[in-house]
C-alpha cells in the first residue's frame, strides 16, 4: 500500500513538472520570430471559418494597412499607416479602390504616422494621426483629398499613438495611447526609437495623481559614461526621482485616454482615462462605445506579467486603473508578478476610482486591435463584436510559449466568452510567415460593409521579431472580405493592387 | 520503473500533441449544457488569456493533461501559475470548468 500511495505521489510530481516547468525551461516562441521571408501571397485557402462562412484576398501588396471603411456609395478606401515600429517610416495614404480593383490615393499625410483609424461621415473622412514626429492629431479629410487638422499637439510620441477616431453624436472620440509600458520611462523607451529623440516626454494624467514615491534604477542610455545610472520615477521625465506624496497635476489632453472633440474641431473634452492604449474603437449596436486595450508588457523598469488585453466597454468619467490595475484588477496581485522577480508596486497613494470590470479578457500579448459589430442576422452573430487580433511582439514584448493572437475573434460583450472565427489552418496557431503557408499574417482591423452582410479584415502584412525589435516587410499587406453562403455581396472577381 | 517513464514520454507527448478545439477548425459549432456555459464563463475570466481556447500561449495547452491535475495545478498554482482560492473559484465553479474543458476536449 505504501508502495503504491509513494508511486502515485512520484507519478504525480512528474506530471506536475511536466506541465508547470515547462514555462521556465522553454524558449520565446513568438509569432514574429520568423527567418527571411520578403514577399507573401495571401491565400484564403489557408484560413478557417464557421461552417458556411468565405474569405479572400480581394487587395495585397499594401504597405502597413491599418483601417478600411466606405463611403455611402459602398465604394472601398484603405488608410496605409505610414509607420510601423521598427522605426520605418512611409507616406501614411487614403487610398480608394475602384470597380475595376485599381487603387487611387486620395490623401497622403506627411512623417507623423501612424494613421491608426478612419471613420467616414457626411462626406468626410475622420483620420487619427499617430504623432511619432509631431505629436497626434485628428484630420478630416475630404473626398477630394483636402486635409483639415481639427486637433494637434496631442501628446503621443511615445510608445503608443493617437487613435480611433468614431463619429457618435456629432462628437468624434479618439483614443490616446500612454508613453511607456507601465508609467516609467525606462531603457525598454529607448527602443521605441523616441526617448533621445525627445528625452523631457513622459506620461500625463488626466486629473491630479499623489504619488507612492516608488524610483527604478536603470542605465543611464542618455549619456556616454558606462556605469552611468539614472533614477526615475512615475510621470516624470526619464532620470528624474519622484517623492511618497508628491502630485502630478493632471491636465487635458492626456495620455492613456478617450477624449472627444466637435465634428468642426475645438477643445478636447475628458470620456474616460486610465486605459494604456486604447486602439480600437467602435460603436455597438446598442449605440455605446467599445475599445479594445492593448494591456502591459513584461518590459522596462516596471515590467508586468500576464497582463490580459481587454475588451472595454467605455463610460462616461471613468477611470480604467492604468498604472496600477490591469484587467480591473490590482497590479499588486501574483498574477502579474514577473517569474523570479517581486510583486508590482502601485504607484498611485490613492486610485481615482475602482475600475470597473471588462467585457472581456483576450489572449496575454494578442496585441488587441481593430473592432466592429456584426449587425446584420443574416451574416450572423448580431450583436458581437469582431476583434483584429495583431499577434504577439515577442520577445520585445516578453515570453510567450506559442503564437499568441494573429487572428480574428468573436466576443459576445454581454458574456465575456470569446471564440475564434478566422484562424490559419493546421495544427498550431500563428501567423502565415511563421507557418509557412499564405493565410493571415497580422490582422489589424476588422470592419463591415454599409449592408452588414460582408466583413473585411486588414492584414498588416509581416513583421519580423527580433532581439533588437520589430523589422516590418512592406507590400506584404493585404484586405480579406469574408461572406456567409447565400449573402447577396458583390464578388470580387479581380484582384485589386495598391498603384 | 520504465513503465512510469514511458507513461510519463506519453503524457508530455500527448500535451505537446493536443488538437486545435476552435469552431474553425473543427467545422462545426460547439453546443454546451448548462454546467459547460458555466464552465466556459469562468474560463474566459480567469484562464483563457494564457491558455486561448486552451491552447498554448502564454501558458502551455492544458486539454491534454487529466482533469485531477488540471484541478489540483489551480488549486495550488505551482510553478508560474498563481493559485485560485475557493474564493475565487468555487469548487462548483471548478468543477464546471473541467466539463468545459471535456466537451472542448471531445469536440
Amino acid at each position: 500500500m505504501k508502495c503504491k500511495i509513494g508511486f502515485l505521489a512520484f507519478f504525480t510530481l512528474i506530471l506536475l513538472a511536466s506541465v508547470v516547468g515547462c514555462y521556465r525551461i522553454k524558449g520565446i516562441d513568438g509569432g514574429g520570430q520568423i527567418g527571411a521571408i520578403e514577399k507573401r501571397q495571401p491565400n484564403g485557402l489557408d484560413i478557417a471559418l464557421p461552417p458556411g462562412y468565405q474569405i479572400e484576398s480581394i487587395a495585397d501588396g499594401l504597405t502597413f494597412p491599418s483601417a478600411l471603411e466606405f463611403d455611402e456609395e459602398g465604394n472601398m478606401y484603405v488608410l496605409e499607416a505610414g509607420y510601423c515600429y521598427g522605426e520605418i517610416w512611409t507616406e501614411p495614404k487614403l487610398l480608394k479602390f475602384g470597380e475595376n480593383g485599381t487603387a487611387q490615393t486620395i490623401a497622403t499625410g506627411t512623417k507623423n504616422g501612424p494613421w491608426t483609424g478612419v471613420d467616414y461621415h457626411n462626406s468626410a473622412f475622420y483620420v487619427a494621426e499617430g504623432g511619432t514626429m509631431e505629436g497626434g492629431k485628428i484630420l478630416k479629410i475630404s473626398k477630394d483629398g483636402k486635409i483639415t487638422t481639427l486637433i494637434e499637439d496631442l501628446p503621443t510620441t511615445g510608445d503608443h499613438h493617437t487613435n480611433g477616431p468614431v463619429v457618435l453624436d456629432n462628437q468624434i472620440y479618439f483614443g490616446l495611447g500612454v508613453a511607456t509600458n507601465s508609467g516609467v520611462v525606462g531603457e525598454d523607451n529607448e527602443g521605441f526609437g523616441w526617448l533621445k529623440r525627445d528625452p523631457k516626454f513622459h506620461d500625463i494624467p488626466c486629473q491630479d495623481v499623489v504619488l507612492n514615491g516608488v524610483n527604478f534604477e536603470s542605465e543611464n542610455i542618455l549619456t556616454e559614461a558606462s556605469g552611468d545610472k539614472a533614477i526615475t520615477g512615475a510621470y516624470v521625465a526619464f532620470n528624474t526621482p519622484t517623492t511618497q506624496g508628491q502630485v502630478i497635476k493632471g491636465s487635458i489632453p492626456c495620455t492613456g485616454s478617450i477624449l472627444r472633440i466637435p465634428l468642426q474641431g475645438g477643445d478636447p473634452e475628458l470620456v474616460a482615462w486610465g486605459l494604456r492604449n486604447p486602439f480600437g474603437l467602435a460603436v455597438s449596436p446598442k449605440n455605446k462605445i467599445f475599445i479594445t486595450e492593448n494591456a502591459y508588457d513584461e518590459r522596462g523598469s516596471r515590467p508586468v506579467w500576464g497582463a490580459g488585453e481587454v475588451l472595454w466597454e467605455i463610460k462616461e468619467g471613468t477611470w480604467y486603473g492604468w498604472p496600477d490595475f490591469s484587467e480591473g484588477k490590482p497590479i499588486e496581485s501574483h498574477e502579474f508578478k514577473v517569474p523570479g522577480e517581486n510583486l508590482v508596486k502601485p504607484l498611485l497613494q490613492k486610485h481615482p476610482q475602482t475600475p470597473p470590470k471588462p467585457a472581456a479578457i483576450l489572449g496575454v500579448h494578442a496585441s488587441a486591435c481593430g473592432l466592429d459589430f456584426s449587425k446584420n442576422s443574416s451574416f450572423g452573430y448580431e450583436g458581437e463584436a469582431f476583434v483584429a487580433e495583431f499577434g504577439d511582439m515577442a520577445p520585445t514584448v516578453g515570453k510567450v510559449l506559442a503564437p499568441v493572437g494573429f487572428k480574428v475573434v468573436r466576443v459576445n460583450v454581454e458574456t465575456g466568452v470569446v471564440m475564434d472565427f478566422a484562424v490559419n489552418r493546421g495544427g498550431k496557431n500563428g501567423p502565415a510567415s511563421w507557418l509557412g503557408k499564405n493565410g493571415l499574417e497580422r490582422p489589424i482591423a476588422v470592419k463591415f460593409d454599409p449592408s452588414g452582410n460582408a466583413m473585411y479584415i486588414v492584414d498588416f502584412g509581416i513583421v519580423k521579431m527580433t532581439d533588437d525589435g520589430a523589422v516590418p516587410i512592406q507590400k506584404t499587406g493585404n484586405v480579406w472580405k469574408v461572406t456567409k453562403s447565400g449573402n447577396n455581396t458583390t464578388s470580387s472577381n479581380q484582384a485589386r493592387k495598391q498603384p | 520503473m520504465k513503465k512510469l517513464v514511458f507513461i510519463f514520454i506519453a503524457l508530455s507527448g500527448l500535451a505537446a500533441c493536443a488538437s486545435r478545439k476552435s469552431e474553425p477548425i473543427q467545422q462545426k459549432m460547439l453546443v454546451l449544457d448548462e454546467s459547460e456555459k458555466n464552465g466556459q464563463h469562468h474560463f474566459m475570466h480567469h484562464c483563457q488569456k494564457c491558455h486561448p481556447n486552451a491552447e498554448a500561449g502564454l501558458g502551455p495547452a492544458i486539454l491534454a493533461p487529466p482533469t485531477f491535475l488540471k484541478k489540483y495545478q489551480v488549486r495550488h498554482g505551482l510553478g508560474v501559475m498563481p493559485r485560485f482560492s475557493k474564493n475565487k473559484i468555487s469548487d462548483e465553479d471548478l468543477d464546471d470548468m473541467m466539463a468545459y474543458l471535456k466537451a472542448l476536449k471531445k469536440f
